[in-house]
């Protein structure tokens, strides 16, 4: 199968096809032949023999968004598959209202903004608190604040929704 | 002789202390707030009790909650680990009150040395070296000028009560020095509830070396040599070794006896520390004193081979020191990274949250004190450290060579970790050949900024053939064939998503 991966800040078109023996693949990197022998060890642990050369890698997913820990990087990738949906309304995603999410768990510290407040590109929308460290969660882009869903004191999850700015 | 214990404290120092506990037949009692219900020391414990709701101040700092435990369970003796309720002195005091030993000084001897401005009274009244400036805190700005018009600039404002970098502030220049009086006052007010500060001077690219001391309850104390502190940043140990690659036998002597007498002089028991700052002349003066066990007690352990908890436990049973002065020998180089839950690629950002992924170093030399597992959600209440990941060897040159290798083992997947940072910190040359101060980490990481990683174009593709077959041998397994045909790519992505959501493939549908 083909798809479209965007691996360590590139684009790569990628096929895959098992190959002869279990556990091979025959698999095609921008159109680079590659033989692998991928053994996964257990769920998020695989390990990579390519031309004798053997590599770990882990499976690291963080708020939904995948990485790979190879060696001694860490390295994010995202998988488009051009039937999907979602990758069709990303790739169209610029203007827009953005919506703003925690990066992190935390609690509300306090908001700096109001909602209909008109706000400049990094300019910061609220504080929130976690190990004892405060961090300011800025504006991405230039806007108006029309929705902000949350208040002081409120506590937060990774990748709950706590302003969208249009 | 103690047969149960209470350990007032979480994470890894909680497990340590449990551990501890168990080698010496002592049962043991762990409490936990709501968000802590499923941590390791409440599994690894004989007993485990709810303190209350996660934030600190409602759970692990509450000394009454605490104590009515221990006398519900009968516990002889309360262990307090680092942090929290450690230093304490009204919560020691109130451990004496009940009759139940506290695993450290006495509440009167902490007072006096547990206060900076107190403790370099005591300095003072010892005869050990400490930097010029105040022993007492400073009423008001014009006090400050005059004390620092004394001493002469740069300066070091700094909180009585003080500890982890909260109320400092350095000073250069009469006219900052007024400001900066208000801000480290109200600043120490917040963190210690006493707006207490003094002021010193600034030793210019200082080392912090401390002494790890034990004093039994018959008047003997012993120094165990020192450790070596200075790699920090903004005041906070990162990594810690021993011994120092700058003080030798003579040096180690005075140093280990000025702590000793500041010890005896208060009339001090059980393990302490007594932090220097150490010059390029190798002049040292004494900096404060942390009357409990400190994080990075383990490199003392690895290269003395004394257990201090053990010995903490034995001293407050009252048993004298197993052994004197001379028996104590170091052995080999110890160097430990401190693993925190933070983002050293995004301004070391906390990162809470579920560890979804764990692989832990081993082999020889390598010492783990760890306070996490696979699935454990880390929280966002209290601080980040996850882990201590400690190497031992015969030299200096091999222990930085294990670490590199246990470091390379390493994989902690879900949250980010400083883990990077230390692999950067170990190939530093400067590093390696022993030549940093306290200010040499904040220098290391604006000297090349900090970014993700990326590598350059046509750096090889196995990145992406990793991808491609993490995510065909992960489907094969869930289908339980390798050679099934590939399906829809739906249904791939499908795969894809689950193991996002961490399911594991033992639970994934099957088609």
């Amino acid at each position: 199968m083909k798809f479209t991966l965007e691996i360590d800040g590139q684009t790569r078109q990628v096929e895959i096809e098992p190959a002869d023996q279990p556990g091979q693949w025959r698999i095609q990197v921008d159109g680079h032949e590659v033989e692998a022998d991928a053994h996964l060890l257990r769920p998020g642990v695989l390990s990579l023999l390519i031309a004798g050369q053997s590599h770990r890698v882990v499976l690291d997913v963080e708020h939904f968004e995948p990485a790979l820990h190879l060696g001694a990087k860490r390295i994010p990738y995202r998988v488009d598959d051009p039937r999907s949906l979602r990758s069709r309304r990303r790739h169209g995603q610029s203007d827009g209202p953005v919506t703003l999410r925690a990066s992190m768990p935390g609690r509300i510290v306090r908001l700096l903004v109001a909602k209909g407040d008109t706000v400049a590109a990094h300019q910061g929308i609220l504080v929130i608190e976690a190990m004892k460290m405060q961090n300011e969660i800025k504006s991405p882009k230039e806007g108006r604040v029309a929705d902000l869903r949350v208040t002081p004191g409120d506590t937060v999850a990774a990748g709950d929704t706590l302003a969208t700015i249009e | 002789m103690f047969r149960k214990i209470l350990i007032a404290n979480r994470g890894e120092i909680a497990l340590r202390i449990l551990r501890a506990c168990r080698e010496l037949g002592i049962s043991t009692v762990a409490v936990y707030s709501d968000a802590d219900r499923a941590a390791p020391h409440v599994l690894e414990a004989d007993e485990a009790y709810r303190l209350g709701l996660a934030p600190a101040d409602e759970s692990y700092l509450r000394g009454d909650l605490i104590l009515d435990i221990a006398r519900r369970t009968h516990a002889d003796a309360i262990h307090p680990g680092y942090g929290f309720l450690s230093e304490n002195a009204d919560f020691a005091q109130s451990c004496e009150h009940a009759g139940i030993r506290f695993i450290g000084p006495t509440s009167s001897a902490m007072r006096i040395l547990g206060s900076k401005t107190n403790a370099r009274q005591a300095a003072d009244e010892a005869g050990i070296p400490r930097t010029p400036g105040c022993v007492h805190g400073l009423a008001s700005p014009e006090e400050a000028l005059d004390v620092a018009a004394g001493v002469g600039y740069p300066v070091m404002l700094k909180a009585a009560a003080g500890g982890g970098g909260k109320g400092m502030r350095a000073v250069a220049r009469p006219e900052d020095l007024p400001s900066a009086f208000a801000e480290a006052s109200s600043e120490a007010d917040r963190a210690f509830g006493s707006g207490e500060v003094y002021l010193e001077k600034l030793i210019e690219r200082p080392r912090h070396i401390e002494i790890q001391i034990l004093a039994d309850e018959h008047g003997h104390c012993v120094s165990l040599g020192e450790r070596e502190c200075s790699v920090q940043r903004r005041h906070q140990k990162v990594i810690e070794e021993a011994p120092s690659a700058v003080v030798d036998a003579a040096l180690r002597r005075r140093m280990g006896d000025a702590a000793v007498k500041l010890a005896l002089s208060a009339g001090y028991t059980n393990a302490g520390t007594v932090e220097f700052l150490v010059d390029d002349n190798r002049k040292f003066y004494f900096l404060e004193m942390n009357t409990r066990l400190q994080v990075e007690h383990p490199v003392t352990e690895l290269v003395t081979g004394y257990d201090l908890v053990h010995l903490q436990i034995r001293i407050a049973q009252g048993e004298p020191l197993p052994f004197t002065q001379k028996d104590v020998q170091l052995r080999g180089h110890a160097i430990e990274c401190r693993i925190y839950a933070e983002d050293p690629a995004n301004g070391f950002m906390p990162s809470p949250g579920r560890i979804t992924r764990l692989l832990q170093p081993g082999g020889p030399g390598i010492r783990e004190d760890s306070g996490i597992y696979e699935g454990w959600v880390v929280p966002m209440d209290y601080d980040p450290m996850l882990s201590k990941l400690i190497a031992y060897a015969p030299t200096r040159e091999l222990a930085i060579a294990r670490l590199e290798r246990a470091l390379g083992e390493y994989v902690i997947g879900g949250i980010r970790t400083n883990l990077a940072l230390f692999r950067r910190i170990l190939s530093d040359p400067d590093f390696r050949a022993a030549r940093f101060d306290t200010g040499y980490l904040d220098r290391l990481l604006t000297r090349v900024p900090e970014g993700p990683a990326i590598s350059p174009n046509g750096a090889g593709a196995i990145p992406a053939v990793a991808a491609a077959a993490f995510f065909e041998a992960t489907r094969a397994t869930l289908n339980g064939n390798a050679h099934s045909r590939p399906r829809l790519a739906g249904g791939w992505k499908t795969v894809a998503r689950r193991e996002a959501v961490g399911e594991g493939s033992g639970k994934a549908s099957r088609p």
